[in-house]
């Protein structure tokens, strides 16, 4: 396939110029049919590239591994939004990420072995088609149809009463097993410790309950608002199945009404958090 | 014979306005429910959304948290970040089942220790209507 050669060229010229030390692209998983990250710091290995409608992961996420070294990506139009996250909390440096942006068909939802018809529900009301920030664009433009972002479900949930929600996330948070697979994969969760793991005072317990758990999640995603930027990658590694997007989406959806906000469109612009406006009716205040 | 039920509120009170009201309050000999336990921060803004999902998780019915009027700020401008932060979790937690009505941000003055007094009341008799929170 033409877009596939194109990266595979891309990552080969860049990697024997010497212009970055490595290439993140995806591979054929061992299955024949999934995808998985691959490394390539050889300029042979870069005949191991492919793209298609399972290469799922944001490999953007790999950069923070990587800091200070001169690395080329490939970057689909919704991982696209965790760059601008970074560049925006001064995480990369935009000189050393050398961005091979990808147009986006729409990622499947896989497991082993096996990949279904459907399209992933983020990708389903995604709007990116084209990266919003690349020094190389593979495959040209696509054109799609996409449906509307409506938070149908979360306004459903929002309409039930209080006890329902409690009952149903208690039922969500009791599965948890606090494997930390959600944060290990997120793009903004970098903290070199995180709250979860201090000891001093011991923020999140150790034993096996719904209560610490609740805290996890509740905890963790607050820290993500207003700069979650979609990926939905911690749902997808979530071996239990929790339902992540619609705590990520909540706060997406009342982050959009209340200060007016999408995280990772522009890399300049300042987040929620970190500003503030005197005049400012909210909910309580004078 | 049954205990009546008494909640159990936590009140994060900025050491320069509502801590000084509070004690305005107590100064004054106005009574107020002793259903709230208060804890004395730097401001409104050192409060971690963590604090407070935190107090409810260990078994806290209500928490307030209350600060300097907007404006009024010791550091000029901690109470604008709290009120953001805090207008977000509020909806947020309200979506996980702990009502919106069980955490309350109010501003309070060094001055208005009836306020706070008043405002105290009505929070545990609220609170006390609502019942104990279902156990998580």
């Amino acid at each position: 396939m033409e877009l596939i050669q194109q990266i595979r060229d891309k990552a080969r010229k860049l990697l024997e110029e010497g212009a970055v030390e490595g290439v993140i692209g995806y591979e054929r998983a061992s299955d024949g049919v999934t995808s998985r990250p691959l490394f390539a710091y050889d300029p042979s290995a870069t005949e191991r590239l492919i793209f298609d409608e399972t290469c799922a992961h944001n490999l953007v996420k790999y950069l923070l591994d990587k800091k200070g070294k001169k690395m080329a990506v490939v970057v689909k139009p919704c991982d696209s939004r965790a760059i601008n996250l970074l560049l925006n909390e001064r995480q990369i440096e935009r000189d050393k990420v050398f961005i091979i942006g990808v147009g986006c068909p729409g990622m499947v939802e896989t497991s082993w072995n096996h990949k279904s018809e459907t399209l992933q529900a983020k990708c389903r009301s995604c709007q990116l088609f084209k990266p919003l920030v690349y020094d190389f664009l593979a495959g040209g433009e696509i054109e799609r149809q996409a449906e509307e972002e409506t938070y149908s479900d979360i306004t459903e949930a929002e309409t039930e009463s209080v006890a329902t929600r409690r009952e149903f996330w208690l039922e969500q948070f009791g599965r948890c097993i606090r494997c930390y697979a959600c944060r290990q994969v997120c793009p903004g969760c970098y903290c070199p410790v995180c709250f979860a793991e201090r000891l001093e005072p011991l923020w999140v317990g150790i034993r096996i309950a719904p209560e610490e758990n609740e805290l996890w999640q509740t905890i963790r995603t607050f820290h993500l608002a207003g700069r979650c930027i979609g990926c939905n990658e911690c749902e997808r590694v979530c071996p239990v199945g929790i339902p992540l997007s619609l705590l990520n989406r909540k706060l997406e959806k009342d982050v959009k009404e209340l200060f007016a906000f999408q995280a990772g469109l522009d890399p300049e612009e300042q987040p929620p958090f970190a500003t503030f406006k005197k005049e400012e009716k909210l909910e309580f205040g004078e | 014979m049954s205990v009546e039920y008494q909640p159990k509120v936590i009140g994060f009170l900025c050491n320069w306005c509502s801590y000084a009201g509070a004690d305005m309050a107590g100064t004054s000999r106005m009574g107020y429910p002793q259903n709230i336990r208060i804890i004395r921060v730097p401001c409104s803004g050192r409060v971690d959304p963590l604090f407070v999902v935190k107090c409810f998780q260990r078994g806290a019915d209500g928490v307030l948290v209350s600060g300097c009027h907007p404006g009024d700020c010791h550091y000029t401008e901690g109470n604008y970040h709290t009120r953001r932060r805090f207008a977000l979790l509020r909806e947020f937690l309200d979506y996980l089942g702990i009502a919106k009505e069980r955490l309350r941000v109010e501003w309070i003055s060094a001055s208005e220790g009836q306020r706070f007094a008043e405002l105290v009341s009505d929070f545990t008799a609220e609170l006390a209507r609502l019942g104990p929170r279902s156990k998580i």
